[in-house]
């Protein structure tokens, strides 16, 4: 739905014109549409605050306004001119240049050449490097910003805010390509600060947007919400609207996020009647790891739990580590009474745990490998007799189970990435079936990247099989997919397990509940 | 190869560093196992503390040293060159044939060698030109273009080995400036020039960058391609001069002139503190690497250890380094080819 | 969170390029096509080639290269690389000729024992160190042959006793060599072990994609480990062939074989990147290799260019079955 607002552009007064406008931008990923006609404009001398939950298509955008993506239709505006993004370089031309989320240093070189590297001018003649130059430009950058870093310092030496304050020194580098005020795109550039240090980053974005335009994206709402004067929202790949910064408050903003559809009832199954079982079957206790602490959980026999959280709040490694591929330094986890050994992925797949892992293409599957391997992978005992593997029992045991989770496949000897998303991962979750002993499922955004109808599929299987009396712990690829799928909701912030929320199928609490529990 | 996303996460729970600008601490490693080594054999044999025997020591390091200056970039890079071996032997038995010599009537002299060192940067570039046109691991291409150079030394042999009667470059081995023979203050401008390179220069910047982070070099608008080239083409005539001081050592050509070069390089540079995931390391971490290795062989002769336990000798080293290096970073479901 | 409403269709196409599919398509069938075309192409050279003598000889002087690549196939797989295959067959070479007047006839059980038992030491220093396989068998290349240079004193060790390795210089039915057949075998058994258990599956599982595979719950350090333990124990046997033709042990008897034993892995069209390709390929890709060097000579061209011709298979033959959609950054 590209909202065209095609205005001829000699009409348009450049000196008034936004430092930045989208208009209708669309890209299409194969099977997916990560941006369906975004618009946005970004004014002068503004900090834009850009919101929006995994897979809004945020990434896609910036990306497209730096040229790392050539978008498949709409228009990107300069200062009222038409351009086109080819590469960074085009979009440094434009006066446009992003810090990246994962910090885009050489950790071993010093601070001046990363500030300018791949434009260096004349800190290089005839392939030579003149380290006084060099130094000058750079101190030249980090001056603007007014920073105190040794520009002959080793960047893996200094602290991650310096090192944020290098990249800013960097982008602004890009002042020297045009005579306009630039536009700084900065990407999740909290994401690996202490709050300390926040507190100097955002001192220096309002600083930029003395002579700048900024477009600041984060998962903190209230970080948002403090250093923006105006954000936008995008939810599906489109732009759902924006507010003004003043007034307006995080959950306001998170409704805008997730949109007010609630009822999903697709995945609305009725609870699974509980088998009456006085111990819990996964016990955890004081669970500690690289980043999470003292975790405790509880899961019975055929109940869903679902665990929700904001990036960086630790839920995926917790659920890692419970499949013993991430290490702990604390705890126990006690599965039907006893002591389950952490220590590997070997002794959990024996002791009737599956994992079934986010990454579904390089983790999940084995993309070459045909249907039947992949499903027999783990539990080889179900396909052999003794150590010799019988092609007729395989044969038979996969078919059974391509027919039972009605998985679309030409045959058992096709190669798995052939398959549609949905029918991959039921594969994956098959693997764990096949023998028939699973106790406890671990299931990392089980449906990423599958469709609606794909989804509700997995959602009735994964229904089926908590009433078999299979436990689950489910981190959901959205709130309401955790409200709608879970018994009862753990919620992790900062690597700990803060609060737990019950969701019986009569009682189930809005995304905003959660919401207030996990910022 | 790790995930990019445990290694952001590795990073957000490291402690912080101070800044500094140059020379840590871990540096300090390998010059110091150098001295407690040298000091050590030293104790040991009365044979190893003569002043005459630490010339032995600096000379036999000379052509290790010139290979090692080659290597040391590409280590830089996080690629690695097992092509030394192939690419000495052309050289060596090309700059026979090309100065004065038994089987032709050549008589280029300096221009030979000149020639020479051309014909090994000639074969270090296919090597650099396969790794980033065809994607194929360097490992793969280096060793391809090895038995390739060793191929052409065996063309050019032709079953008669080619005796040098140039004197100037057999001079090179015998003649002595303070003490040293001639061709040990080659591999002394060698390391001042790798260090000026590695310092001064863009080519050995960008090395040492495509060593920490090549995607970011990308990102910031770089073409890495024709540094990495570049850089292996350097190698290449690193081991074509390397080859000549062979020729002159021996006086003679020989195919297998350059045998076990790659490997004592690659123990030499890891020894000094080049990692072999590239990005750190340098030019002089590789020249203490080298006198490591040719003090330590160059000892456990003095003190009665068969010479050949050389090799043997430089593979534990070079395993053990790379594990040392390896342990503290191992992780969970680490994927390690 | 309001993921896009994702599409996707039924029975996606592959993931794979239209190139490699390709690439792999004529790779499938590369060694024999190469295969047959060489022995064309030797024949129309030289009209007396074809003849059973000649190929009986090639047949002879190809199986300790067929038993080294067979070996090595099998960490290539795993998506690893066994360098020091070369230098531990000639340890084991010097190992045979130094135990037979001691052991006797069950010198062969023990060169083999030793070669496995070495083998699966380097797999463990791998898989526990995780050291990139290239640096712990270049590591252990060095050190086989530093071991071997001491022992032996740095000289042929000549084998006096010629019962021992007497039935490998036999011929079936009088004319397949027997050490040939004996090659064939350790194909033929090991590719069978590895079809009627999980063997096969969890090692292609471990070279396409070792994460997924350790996810799965599959033995993947164990799996390696076996694989450098057969790879040692091939490298043994190659050298009771060796010593076999040669009548004695020598430090460097096998060092010219790392070459031709990687070319017939890569030849074969086994993925250096691991999961893609079989023994059965390694056989055929060492056939085509052994060809090439006995039919050099034969079309007239200097053996020297026998070593420009393996650097070059070697990069055009990875170039062609590399797996590129696993390496992003090529080092």
């Amino acid at each position: 739905m590209t909202t065209n607002l095609t205005r001829p552009p000699g009409q348009r007064v450049p000196a008034t014109a936004p430092a930045l406008e989208v208009r209708g931008l669309v890209k299409h990923y194969p099977g997916v549409k990560a941006l369906d006609g975004v618009d946005l404009v970004v004014r002068r001398n503004e900090v834009l605050g850009l919101a929006g939950e995994n897979g809004a298509g945020k990434s896609t955008l910036l990306k497209a306004l730096v040229g790392l993506v050539r978008p498949d239709a709409g228009e990107i505006w300069v200062r009222g001119e038409k351009v086109r993004l080819g590469s960074i370089a085009d979009a440094a031309d434009h006066g446009i240049g992003m810090v990246f989320q994962e910090q885009s240093l050489v950790p071993n070189l010093t601070a001046a050449e990363n500030i300018v590297l791949g434009s260096e001018g004349p800190g290089v003649r005839h392939g030579i490097y003149r380290w006084n130059t060099m130094r000058r430009l750079a101190q030249e950058q980090l001056d603007k910003i007014g920073s105190h870093i040794d520009p002959l310092a080793r960047t893996d030496s200094l602290s991650f805010a310096d090192r944020q304050m290098v990249e800013i020194a960097k982008v602004l580098r890009i002042e020297e390509r045009t005579s306009h005020p630039p536009v700084i795109i900065l990407d999740e550039p909290t994401s690996v600060l202490e709050s300390k240090e926040i507190e100097t980053l955002f001192t220096q974005v309002r600083r930029l947007r003395e002579f700048a335009s900024v477009v600041f994206v984060s998962h903190r709402l209230d970080e948002v919400l403090d250093v923006c004067d105006r954000v936008a929202v995008l939810r599906g790949g489109r732009s759902v609207g924006e507010v003004p910064a003043a007034d307006a408050a995080p959950a306001e903003l998170h409704r805008m996020m997730i949109g007010s559809t609630g009822s999903d009832d697709h995945y609305h199954g009725a609870a699974a009647e509980r088998p009456d079982e006085p111990r819990p079957r996964l016990v955890v206790r004081g669970l500690s790891g690289r980043t999470f602490r003292d975790v405790d959980l509880d899961v019975h026999a055929g109940e869903i739990v679902g665990i929700v959280g904001v990036h960086g709040s630790g839920r995926e490694d917790v659920c890692r580590a419970l499949f013993g591929a991430e290490p702990t330094t604390a705890g126990e986890v006690v599965l039907d009474g006893a002591r389950l050994d952490l220590s590997g992925t070997r002794a959990a797949c024996a002791a009737g745990i599956g994992y079934v892992p986010a990454e579904r293409k390089t983790e999940g599957m084995v993309g070459p490998m045909s249907v039947a391997d992949n499903m027999t992978l783990t539990k080889q005992g179900s396909r052999c007799t003794g150590p010799v593997v019988r092609p007729r029992k395989q044969a038979k045991l996969v078919d059974r189970w391509i027919e039972r989770l009605s998985i679309r496949t030409p045959d058992r000897g096709t190669a798995i990435q052939r398959l549609s998303g949905g029918n991959q991962q039921k594969v994956v979750l098959a693997r764990w079936l096949v023998a028939g002993d699973v106790r406890l499922l671990l299931l990392d955004h089980p449906t990423r990247g599958l469709d609606v109808g794909a989804r509700s599929e997995v959602y009735r299987l994964l229904r089926e099989l908590a009433g078999q009396g299979v436990a689950m712990v489910l981190l959901a690829d959205s709130l309401e997919e955790a409200i709608g799928m879970s018994d009862r909701i753990v919620v992790m912030s900062d690597g700990r397990a803060t609060t737990e929320v019950a969701a019986p199928a009569d009682g189930k609490p809005t995304p905003l509940d959660l919401v207030k529990e996990m910022v | 190869m790790t995930s990019p996303a445990d290694a952001d996460l590795e990073v957000v729970h490291a402690r912080r560093p101070r800044p500094r600008r140059g020379v840590s601490l871990r540096d300090a490693g390998p010059p110091v196992a150098l001295v407690v080594v040298f000091g050590i054999f030293a104790a040991l044999s009365p044979g190893f503390r003569t002043l005459s025997n630490v010339q032995n020591v600096l000379d036999a390091a000379a052509v290790l040293t010139v290979v090692t200056c080659g290597i040391t970039f590409v280590l830089m890079m996080g690629s690695i060159d097992l092509s030394a071996p192939g690419i000495m032997g052309a050289s060596a038995i090309a700059v026979a044939l090309l100065v004065a010599n038994n089987r032709n009537d050549n008589d280029y002299g300096l221009l030979g060698v000149v020639l020479a060192v051309l014909l090994g940067a000639g074969l270090g570039c296919l090597s650099g030109l396969a790794l980033v046109t065809l994607k194929v691991p360097s490992f793969m291409t280096t060793l391809g273009i090895s038995a390739v150079g060793l191929g052409v030394a065996t063309l050019m042999f032709a079953g008669v080995q080619p005796n040098v009667s140039d004197r100037m470059l057999a001079g090179l081995a015998v003649e002595r400036f303070l003490g040293l023979a001639h061709l040990t203050w080659i591999a002394f401008a060698c390391v001042l020039v790798g260090w000026l390179v590695q310092r001064y220069s863009r080519l050995g910047r960008y090395a040492f960058a495509i060593g920490g982070a090549e995607e970011v070099l990308a990102l910031s608008g770089v073409r890495v391609a024709p540094y990495k080239v570049a850089v292996f083409t350097m190698a290449g005539a690193f081991y074509g001069l390397a080859g000549v001081m062979v020729t002159s050592q021996l006086g003679a050509g020989l195919v297998q002139a350059g045998r076990g070069y790659d490997f004592s390089a690659i123990a030499a540079a890891v020894v000094g503190g080049t990692l072999l995931i590239g990005g750190r390391g340098g030019i002089l971490h590789s020249a203490v690497g080298v006198l490591l290795v040719t003090v330590l062989t160059n000892g456990l002769v003095q003190v009665g250890v068969s010479p050949y336990w050389q090799g043997g000798v430089q593979g534990l080293i070079v395993v053990a380094a790379v594990a040392a290096a390896v342990i503290p970073q191992r992780r969970r479901n680490q994927v390690t080819k | 969170m309001s993921t896009p409403a994702v599409t996707e269709p039924a029975v996606a196409g592959p993931p794979v390029t239209g190139r490699a599919v390709a690439g792999r398509r004529l790779t499938s069938f590369m060694p024999v096509i190469a295969l047959v075309v060489l022995l064309a192409a030797l024949t129309v050279a030289d009209p007396g080639f074809l003849t059973l003598n000649s190929l009986t000889a090639a047949a002879r002087t190809s199986a300790p290269l067929v038993v080294l690549a067979a070996g090595a196939t099998l960490v290539v797989l795993c998506g690893g690389i066994d360098l020091s295959i070369a230098a531990l067959c000639s340890l084991a070479t010097v190992f045979f000729a130094l135990w037979l007047p001691d052991l006797g006839g069950l010198t062969t059980v023990a060169v083999v024992a030793a070669t496995a038992a070495i083998g699966a030491a380097q797999g463990v220093a791998h898989v526990l160190l995780r050291i990139p396989s290239f640096i712990v068998t270049l590591g252990g290349l060095s050190i086989f042959s530093a071991i071997a240079l001491v022992i032996s004193d740095a000289g042929p060790i000549r084998v006096v006793d010629r019962d021992v390795t007497h039935w490998l210089t036999l011929y079936v039915g009088g004319v397949v060599p027997m050490a040939f057949v004996v090659a064939l075998l350790v194909v033929v058994v090991v590719s069978l072990v590895l079809r009627s258990t999980p063997l096969e599956s969890w090692i292609r599982a471990t070279g396409y994609s070792e994460s997924a595979a350790r996810l799965a719950g599959a033995p993947v350090d164990v799996v390696k480990v076996a694989a450098f333990t057969v790879s040692g124990a091939c490298a043994g046997l190659a050298a009771i062939m060796l010593v076999s033709r040669n009548f004695s042990g020598s430090p460097t008897m096998a060092d010219n074989l790392l070459l031709p034993a990687v070319a017939a892995i890569v030849v074969g069209g086994t993925a250096i990147t691991g999961g893609h390709g079989s023994l059965w390929r390694s056989l055929a890709g060492a056939l085509v290799v052994t060809l090439l060097r006995v039919g050099l000579p034969i079309v007239g061209v200097p053996s020297a260019y026998e070593q420009i011709l393996y650097g070059a298979i070697i990069v055009a033959a990875v170039a062609l079955t590399l797996d590129r959609s696993k390496v992003q950054i090529i080092k």
